[in-house]
């Protein structure tokens, strides 16, 4: 055989292959799950259960799936079944990115609830606002965006600091010590905390940014201990806050004169720290684990059966519940008429629905109308409620921005 | 024109083939999945990248992904500022979120679209050069390479995160205006885009394929080989070593560039480690010897991870590290390696043939000629 021939034959080789590639599109192009049957109402489920944040990020996906399932056990939407189609994005922008696109433009879902991180929201931006569709997203988050496809379920800075942050200094004192880690809501949060001790007269006696992830803290601690802070005002995330935690019980400090007020702290992170060494400080959240209403007690019961008693809920994966049942009641109000990812936003606009936390609206802004409440952390790893705010609270994801508001027809320059 | 040369261009001809008619038949010309296959080629790029300095010239280079991150970033720059342009002093909004008072002077030359697409191949080789001067010229090798590579990439990424005045931190560059390529706007879902990005590649290959398949890419498989000898014979190793290794940070740079086009985000886990290691894993499967070979271990794993992990939700990653496993025990020069095998051993055949038959034909001759039977 000469050279030219075992060429052509690998030519032909590889076209023949190629034929047979594409004489099979169903492996390449189709869906390897089952497809919606028609009538059934597809949405896209994009949570991590794999990679570095997915010990929180898979709780949220579980709080998600528990809820379309229940809503399909209950006879669906108006008799109509919700079909979740799940994708894993393995804690990486750039996969959140690409599940979405699979999400949105093949499989046509009209709505996807997704995301914990912000760099993953943002990554799903382009991808949402190009096709129009719907993100729900269930995280607390730095406020500030304003986008037109995104469901923001979570709390916005002014919905955990508003009363949060008077109240510290009434019961504790002004001095605040600013600590978090080094990326955009934790300084986004502090800018806000410092526009609200301004306000009512107290003071920043340092401001400290760690690297994600970092876990050394007896120089900080230390620094804390010659500053004698009245409160240390925390937005540490994930293992940081853990290590820090500790590190500040083994030091001896006492959580009566100067306690750690938390943004970021749930049950998830209080589990982690270990309850004696979390009991006696403060979170802000909108939803504790031990808030005492029947639909709470209903949710949890329900999460734990599912999952398994060692699992905790918390404020994101209650929001990830609670905005599977907005959809629901979105798609009800719209009565039959054409589903569109638009239409549903139009018609969840002022929608109102009873909460694990209490009964939660939905905005113009398309952010969420939430019951902050101050919580003490207790020994057993659960949170008691101190203060529950006796109105609903607006979300205002520009507060801090005079002149911007975010409104229906998006962000508007005052 | 040699043998090898000869056989990269067919190389070369059947992967310009699958890139430009099979990938987008595959798909019919159209869809989402040209977006995604976009990506896989961008990726493939790197790779490609990668094969260059390890393979030719067997400078193993962890920290590809910081070329490549470069070059997304300098897109991303760009087309950031170009959606910026009617905020307050045409900053990008994370700017204003962290009181940053002006455009930083190193953001202003980024309006340009001309210098943004110099910058993000000029910069990534600048870097490359500088580095390139203290290890090669330092005599550094081998794994000293590997780590210095790979730290100093960690060491930028950390540098991104933590200044998120000027790069957007942990999230990144996001929101980007469509890029606007002289009049013609581009829409990263179009069969158009993908061919722009195939082109880059192909072009990107093509220059690779000249450096290896010219006297420096002979002089580069030789340091290679052993650079003491070459440096007996009067070459400047480092000088080559840089020159492979500035060349293959410019493609990286380039392939940066498009994988922000396709995502529409830079972020700064396109220079993480995770990435950095799947591109070295790419190259691997693909065979680090050939650019080509790598190119298409880029596109190939990344194709087999978007459809596996349709098809097997739980079970993909796993069938993917049993695929990357039996690779390096049973294929270390990955699948150009069997290839290579196969063709050689069909060369062996060959030869082998033709040289009994040149014997039988001696033996014939050397026969009395009564004993030749028809021949007269």
């Amino acid at each position: 055989m000469k050279r030219r021939d075992l060429l052509k034959g690998v030519a032909f080789g590889g076209v023949a292959g190629a034929v047979s590639l594409s004489g099979f599109p169903g492996i390449w192009t189709g869906r390897g799950t089952v497809l919606a049957a028609s009538g059934d109402i597809p949405v896209g489920v994009l949570f991590s259960q794999t990679g570095a944040v997915a010990v929180v990020e898979s709780t949220l996906h579980d709080a998600c799936m528990m809820a379309i399932e229940e809503i399909n056990d209950n006879g669906g939407i108006n008799g109509r079944m919700i079909t979740p189609y799940v994708e894993d994005p393995a804690s990486d922008p750039a996969t959140f990115a690409d599940r979405a696109n699979r999400l949105v433009r093949r499989d046509n879902v009209i709505s996807v609830f997704g995301s914990y991180t912000s760099a993953s929201r943002q990554a799903v931006l382009p991808v949402v606002e190009g096709q129009n569709n719907l993100y729900w997203y269930p995280t607390l988050y730095e406020g500030r965006e304003c986008s037109r496809n995104v469901m923001y379920g979570g709390a916005v800075p002014n919905q955990q600091q508003q009363d949060f942050v008077p109240w510290l200094k009434e019961n504790f004192g002004g001095r605040f010590y600013l600590l978090g880690n080094d990326y955009v809501y934790p300084r986004e949060e502090n800018n806000v905390c410092r526009m609200i001790l301004d306000e009512i007269g107290g003071e920043v006696v340092n401001e400290e940014y760690v690297p994600m992830g970092h876990d050394s803290f007896s120089s900080i601690v230390s620094r804390i201990r010659r500053d004698e802070p009245d409160v240390i005002f925390c937005t540490l995330v994930g293992d940081s806050d853990v290590a820090f935690q500790r590190e500040y019980r083994s030091a001896g400090l006492d959580p009566d004169r100067m306690p750690v007020a938390s943004l970021t702290r749930s049950e998830v992170e209080v589990a982690a720290i270990g309850g004696d060494a979390a009991a006696g400080h403060f979170s802000s959240a909108p939803y504790f684990m031990g808030h005492e209403s029947a639909e709470n007690e209903r949710f949890v019961e329900a999460y734990l059966r599912k999952y398994g008693d060692d699992q905790v809920t918390h404020f994101v994966n209650e929001a990830a519940y609670f905005q599977v049942y907005q959809f629901k009641a979105a798609v009800e109000a719209l009565n039959g008429e054409e589903l569109t990812p638009t239409a549903i936003r139009d018609a969840a606009v002022g929608l109102r629905f009873q909460a694990p936390q209490g009964e939660v609206e939905i905005d113009a802004n398309l952010h969420t109308h939430l019951w902050p409440k101050i919580a003490q952390w207790q020994s057993d790893g659960q949170a008691e409620v101190v203060v529950e705010s006796d109105e609903r609270m607006a979300p205002e994801p520009y507060w801090a921005y005079e002149g911007q508001v975010c409104t229906a027809n998006g962000l508007e320059n005052a | 024109m040699n043998t090898g040369f000869k056989i990269d261009c067919i190389g070369y001809g059947l992967f310009a083939a699958f890139v430009l008619l099979v990938m987008p038949w595959m798909v019919d010309f159209s869809g989402y999945e040209l977006n995604s296959y976009a990506r896989y080629l961008a990726l493939g790029m790197v790779a490609a990248a990668l094969a260059l300095s390890w393979g030719t010239a067997g400078i193993l280079n962890l920290g590809q992904a910081l070329t490549f991150g470069v070059g997304a970033y300098i897109m991303a720059m760009h087309l950031k500022l170009r959606a910026s342009e009617s905020l307050p002093g045409g900053m990008p909004d994370f700017m204003g979120w962290t009181n940053v008072e002006a455009l930083p002077w190193f953001w202003q030359p980024f309006h340009s679209l001309l210098f943004t697409l110099g910058a993000g191949v000029l910069i990534p080789v600048g870097i490359a050069c500088l580095l390139g001067v203290f290890m090669f010229r330092g005599r550094i090798t081998g794994v000293f390479v590997a780590i210095i590579t790979l730290s100093l990439m960690l060491a930028v990424q950390l540098w991104i995160i933590s200044e998120q005045r000027f790069t957007g931190g942990e999230n990144g560059i996001t929101g980007l205006a469509p890029l606007n390529l002289f009049g013609w706007s581009v829409d990263t879902y179009e069969l158009s885009f993908y061919y722009l990005v195939a082109g880059c590649l192909l072009a990107g290959l093509a220059v690779g394929l000249g450096l290896v398949r010219s006297k420096a890419g002979l002089v580069l498989r030789a340091i290679k080989a052993d650079p003491e000898r070459v440096r007996f014979f009067g070459y400047d190793v480092a000088r080559y070593e840089t020159l492979a290794f500035a060349t293959s940070a410019g493609i990286a740079g380039v392939a940066g560039m498009l994988y922000a086009l396709v995502l529409e985000f830079a972020s700064p886990t396109y220079m993480g480690l995770s990435i950095s290691l799947a591109i070295v894993i790419w190259a691997a499967v693909g065979g680090r010897e050939s650019m080509v070979a790598a190119a298409l271990g880029g596109i190939g794993v990344n194709m087999a991870e978007g459809r596996l992990s349709d098809l097997f939700f739980d079970q993909w990653t796993l069938m993917l590290g049993v695929i990357f496993i039996a690779v390096v025990l049973f294929l270390p020069r990955g699948i150009y390696g069997l290839v290579a095998t196969a063709r050689d051993y069909l060369e062996a055949r060959y030869t082998e043939r033709v040289a009994m038959a040149l014997n039988r034909e001696q033996d014939d001759a050397a026969r009395p000629v009564a004993d030749r039977g028809e021949v007269k």
